[in-house]
């Protein structure tokens, strides 16, 4: 080779190395920054990055914890949740249960809408009406079991149910039950009212560019006292490291989603820092109980469980976010089981002699279908746990799919003998996750089918005895966490980036209220 | 007579071409080894195809082990790395080193074969759209420029969404949609060879069609296809990483250089090696082949010959 | 040239024909929108009540014809995720991708054009090997990779460059550069091979020969004729364009076409991913017709009656 090539050829891969390397060491140097963002005083603009943009400015066909975050600051509910998650009155002023299914609310005086007019009972009826009854509304399944609202005068009016229902300020604080102005959205349709949408919360909107920003600005007139923001930008920047990036430079003041990769870039730069928190996603893993399958046996179930180690899954591939647990009721949730919170079963040597013990004594093969890019890092964490279903003799046929084709399979009920997903608990409350486990729901699959539980579930329901009930949902998930139709994993974590201008704290429900961050 | 005559020395012609051509298969690598870039380009890829091969045996580790002690190990050069990960580990701990040796496999797999069907469909319909004009080419057409006309991402995209992404799948979805490319650059030098007068000189002493398009046209688009088509697996390859990108790749546990590719840039910020390897893997590897392209160009290529 | 032209627009009719069938079947076979829509825990029931509502359940053919139906009309249908006209969202996002694909073509051209014909003069000197090498480096980096790098050196480290988003000239420059590079390099590349043909061809090397000065030769001659496959590349490089516009926009959230077109394909947007691709069906036809245009001007022996 004549040298000028070797030459060429050598500075081709140096030059390769170098600027990997070069942008590994400079990264973790000190910066200076903070000098885009106002700081202080004067700091008068929040910008949040999330990891995804509102789909809709309809606050009843979102169902997304992004769509949420902009919409819990710009409409009002009956009820909403404090930082500890306890339900609140937001619009009401007082509320009485008249009989098991009428209960009667009287709303604040004073509250208006951005464009000037008064809130009142015909709103409320209006929105909730819109929920129940529009079927192709994404909120519209959770509101199926509100019967008929009455509207007394201005400022009263009553639900009726359609039996029992213990969570109804739950649902009436939930996403969705956020009240629409009735004239202004009968005068200009869904169809305008999506490019100037009106609300009654503290910020009102100014624009929205799509999958670039949304702005809103401070309503001046809010009822409950002039917002802490002047302004609010909330940004969508898909890729993390995008997020990141304009975290660090000082762009944003919160990123959500920083998944565990990008930590030690956040935390090891000054003026930021990690914040996190819980939510109530479970990952777990969805177990066929159909005769005929393998994992229709006990045994072979219980092995599964125990074969993977889900305190070694948090600690390495996840840095400790997340909790291992051995029920999708999560602690903060109502109806949580506090024994199988913060607990795992593993062992090895067990897992194979159940193994043998059902007849699998040189091992089995089952297929494990994940998602990829869905949940943060669960490509990994199923290549975790085939690798872990390995080692007890259980060969696994790993299927990583993308986020739709995923919800093809699990929404057609095409799952084989595991499936791993995330289900978070919207409402908070277990009869929100265990329904899961009732036949209706199970049928197709998981095929479960246990009448005890079957029957719990039921009474519960429509129990308005919160202690008992409580019981009742705790007794169903010793049962499940013992009979493993759903094989349940851990607790997800969340992870924002925080600038040091602003003071934040995380909420269970992953709602960001723009009026609880305060400048440092 | 004298059609006849013409016609006869005209296939002497086409004859000693071919001949002078395979006389000895010594020629080949005397050829080769007069262009200095061709031996390098035939010796990466030569390398890379043997490693593809025997991936198994050469790979130090399971490429699907994961170690949970050895997360994130630096290659072995830098503190903290050991010798038995020579490039370091990934985020879950396996060894970069056999991923790459195993990813060889996928890469050159679905680069080669989806560049074998998208040339063979386009050379085809190029050379029959661009000879016959007309009718043909007006109905070849209208399907290239609908083809075309959805980009090939998309397509992709709809099609992995639709039938689970495996090798196979990729190989032909990447092929049926590349064809448009061969065969509107094809069709476009068929439009001007046609025109020049060894070509016309054949028509016009009724030469068939058949034989013209085989051995008076086929022989000049050889080198815009090579051209095109060494770019084309690096493009493949890179398509592959995109299609990773976007979560439409080849999935784990399988293995391709693509797919480190996107896991690991998450990582590039903090921990380089999962990148900057698999990444220098691909930069090589398309080197090569452009290199061995452009010689194959050189010494195929009738217009080029006798040049240097 | 006039019959030509109309000629060929009427050949549009076809072609359109074919792409909205070809792009119904795809989304179609694509699946059921449903249970995207829907969160993970909806029940069947709340499922087939919305598909129902949504007119899904209705035979294939119906639902072909019944969207022709509404094109012809100039309705593409609402879009599911976002509850609106789907054509008005896809014609929102054009401007911003314009912008990021015209800048892309300038930096693909300003660079490839010199780079170009500079390394077909200076065959198999140390300057083309390294001007070849760049220009594989360049294919050789993912999208996304080199966008990701960018930001990391320019904006994170040196804090030249904003992050992402768009606004001012300067949020151009990293996206376009990102966008720009694999298509310069494929340029470059084309360029230099197609200079290197026409170098040795007969009328150059006569030209030469009668003494005409080096540097007017190649642009007089050799130039002119090297840009026809380029011609040729520059159209198909739409395609490219929009590929790439899916991931450069994506990594810069870029509020343009190719964001909208990739979260319409995951969420099986039926209705944006229609009026997308149908839109863009337009602009590449066109974009095509221009470019036989300009094969004419270029290379008259091409013959087009």
């Amino acid at each position: 080779m004549r040298s000028p090539y070797k030459l060429f050829f050598v500075a081709y891969l140096m030059v390769m190395l170098l600027v990997s390397g070069c942008s590994n060491q400079s990264s973790t140097r000190e910066n200076e920054k903070g000098t885009k963002g106002e700081t202080g005083k004067d700091k008068t603009t929040l910008v949040l990055a999330q990891s995804a943009d509102i789909t809709t400015m309809d606050p009843q066909n979102s169902l997304s914890t992004t769509g949420d975050r902009v919409f819990r600051n710009m409409f009002n509910r009956l009820f909403y949740r404090d930082a500890n998650m306890e339900v609140q009155p937001e619009l009401v002023e007082a509320y009485e249960n008249v009989d098991d299914v009428t209960w009667k609310f009287k709303l604040k005086q004073g509250v208006t809408f951005h464009n000037g007019d008064p809130l009142t009972a015909e709103d409320v009826k209006f929105s909730l009406e819109r929920v129940m009854n529009d079927q192709t509304l994404k909120e519209y399944p959770y509101f199926t079991q509100l019967a008929k609202i009455k509207v007394i005068d201005d400022l009263t009016l009553e639900i009726i149910t359609d039996g029992p229902m213990p969570t109804l300020l739950r649902l009436l604080a939930k996403s969705g039950a956020d009240v629409i102005p009735k004239k202004y959205f009968e005068e200009v349709g869904l169809k305008e009212f999506q490019k100037k949408p009106i609300g009654s919360g503290p910020y009102q909107f100014v624009e929205w560019k799509r999958d670039d920003r949304v702005v809103l600005e401070a309503y001046p007139d809010y009822f409950d006292g002039a917002p802490k923001w002047k302004e609010v930008i909330v940004r969508a920047i898909p890729e993390s490291s995008t997020r990141v990036g304009e975290l660090l430079t000082g762009g944003v003041d919160i990123a959500t989603d920083i998944p565990p990769n990008e930590w030690d870039r956040v935390n090891g730069d000054e003026g930021v820092s990690l914040v996190t928190g819980d939510t109530t996603r479970i990952m777990l893993l969805v177990v066929r109980t159909t005769e005929g399958s393998v994992t229709a046996d006990p045994k072979v179930r219980e092995a599964i469980d125990l074969a993977i180690n889900e305190k070694a899954i948090v600690d390495s591939v996840l840095k400790g976010t997340g909790v291992p647990v051995r029920s999708r009721v999560p602690e903060g949730v109502i109806g949580s089981n506090p024994d199988l919170y913060d607990a795992y079963v593993y062992d090895v040597e067990k897992a194979k002699k159940l193994l043998a013990e059902a007849g699998f004594k040189d091992g089995l093969e089952i297929t494990l279908t994940a998602p990829k890019g869905r949940y943060p890092l669960d490509g990994e964490v199923a290549q975790l746990i085939a690798s872990m279903l390995g080692e007890a003799g259980i060969k696994v046929n790993l299927k990583l799919l993308e986020s739709s084709a995923f919800l093809d399979i699990y929404n057609s009920n095409s799952n084989e003998e595991l499936l791993m997903i995330g289900l978070a608990d919207g409402l908070l409350d277990a009869s929100y996750s265990l329904v899961h486990y009732t036949k209706e729901r199970a049928t197709g699959q998981t095929d479960y089918y246990n009448e005890k539980v079957e029957k719990l579930y039921h009474d519960a329901g429509r129990n308005l005895n919160e202690e008992e009930r409580i019981k009742q949902y705790q007794e169903i998930q010793a049962i499940i966490a013992e009979e493993r139709p759903h094989i349940t994993l851990f607790q997800q974590g969340s992870n924002y980036g925080v600038s040091d201008r602003v003071e934040f704290k995380p909420r269970l429900d992953e709602v960001i209220n723009f009026s609880d961050i305060s400048v440092k | 007579m004298e059609v006849n005559i013409k016609t006869n020395s005209l296939a002497d012609a086409n004859n000693c071409i071919a001949k002078s051509k395979q006389s000895s298969l010594w020629r080949w690598p005397k050829l080769l080894l007069q262009s200095k870039t061709g031996t390098v380009g035939f010796l990466i890829v030569f390398v890379v195809v043997f490693v593809a091969v025997f991936a198994d045996s050469l790979a130090p580790h399971n490429p699907a082990a994961n170690n949970l002690g050895d997360m994130l190990k630096p290659p072995a050069w830098l503190d903290g790395g050991t010798s038995a990960y020579l490039l370091g580990t990934d985020n879950l701990g396996r060894d970069i080193l056999s991923r790459i040796i195993l990813g060889t496999r996928v890469s050159l797999l679905v680069g080669i074969f989806s560049v074998v069907v998208a040339g063979i469909i386009g050379i085809l319909i190029g050379i029959l759209a661009g000879y016959y004009g007309g009718l043909i080419d007006n109905i070849l057409m209208r399907i290239v420029d609908s083809f075309l006309a959805i980009p090939s991402i998309l397509f992709i995209l709809v099609v992995l969404a639709v039938f689970e992404p495996s090798i196979m799948v990729l190989i032909i979805v990447i092929g049926f949609t590349n064809w448009v490319t061969y065969a509107r650059v094809v069709r476009g030098e068929v439009l001007s060879i046609k025109e020049r007068e060894f070509v016309k000189a054949s028509k016009s002493i009724g030469t068939r069609n058949g034989i013209i398009m085989l051995k008076h046209i086929f022989p000049n688009i050889i080198s815009s296809f090579i051209v095109i088509s060494t770019l084309s697996v690096a493009t493949t390859i890179i398509l592959e990483a995109s299609l990773s990108f976007l979560g439409l790749g080849i999935q784990p546990p399988e293995i391709s250089w693509g797919g480190m590719l996107t896991d690991g840039r998450n990582y590039l910020a903090t921990n380089w090696w999962l990148v900057t390897f698999p990444g220098i893997a691909i930069t090589v590897t398309v080197l090569g082949i452009i290199f061995l392209g452009d010689w194959l160009r050189d010494v195929l290529d009738p217009r080029t010959q006798g040049r240097k | 040239m006039k019959k030509y032209l109309i000629r060929r627009l009427l050949q549009l009719i076809p072609v359109l024909f074919i792409i909205t069938f070809v792009v119904f079947v795809l989304v179609y076979l694509a699946g059921d929108p449903v249970s995207l829509m829907l969160p993970e825990d909806a029940s069947e029931e709340d499922r087939e009540a919305l598909r129902e509502a949504l007119g899904l359940n209705e035979p294939f053919l119906y639902q072909y014809f019944h969207f022709l139906g509404d094109l012809i009309s100039g309705d593409f249908g609402t879009s599911f995720r976002y509850s609106q006209e789907a054509l008005p969202l896809v014609l929102e996002r054009l401007p911003a991708t314009f912008e990021l694909a015209a800048a892309s073509m300038l930096v693909a051209i300003v660079l490839a054009i010199p780079l170009g014909i500079f390394s077909a003069r200076k065959r198999n000197s140390f300057v083309d090997l390294f001007i070849t090498g760049g220009s594989v480096l360049g294919k050789a980096m993912p999208n996304f990779w080199l966008g990701i790098m960018l930001i990391l050196m320019l904006a994170v480290n040196y804090q030249i460059f904003p992050v992402s988003g768009r606004g001012t000239f300067v949020h151009l420059v990293l996206p376009a550069i990102t966008l720009g590079t694999g298509v310069a390099a494929e340029m470059t590349r084309l360029i230099r091979s197609s200079m290197l043909e026409i170098l040795h061809q007969d009328y150059i090397r006569t030209a030469k020969s009668k003494g005409v000065s080096d540097t007017l030769v190649i642009f007089k001659h050799a130039f002119r004729n090297s840009l026809i496959p380029v011609v040729t590349i520059t159209s198909l490089q739409i395609s490219h364009l929009v590929s790439g516009a899916l991931i450069t926009e994506t990594v810069f959230s870029w509020p343009g076409l190719g964001q909208l077109l990739v979260q319409a394909v995951n969420g099986r947007d039926m209705a944006v991913v229609q009026a997308a691709v149908f839109v863009i069906a337009i602009l590449v036809i066109v974009i095509n017709l221009i470019t036989d245009l300009v094969y004419r001007l270029l290379d008259p022996r091409i013959n087009y009656s």
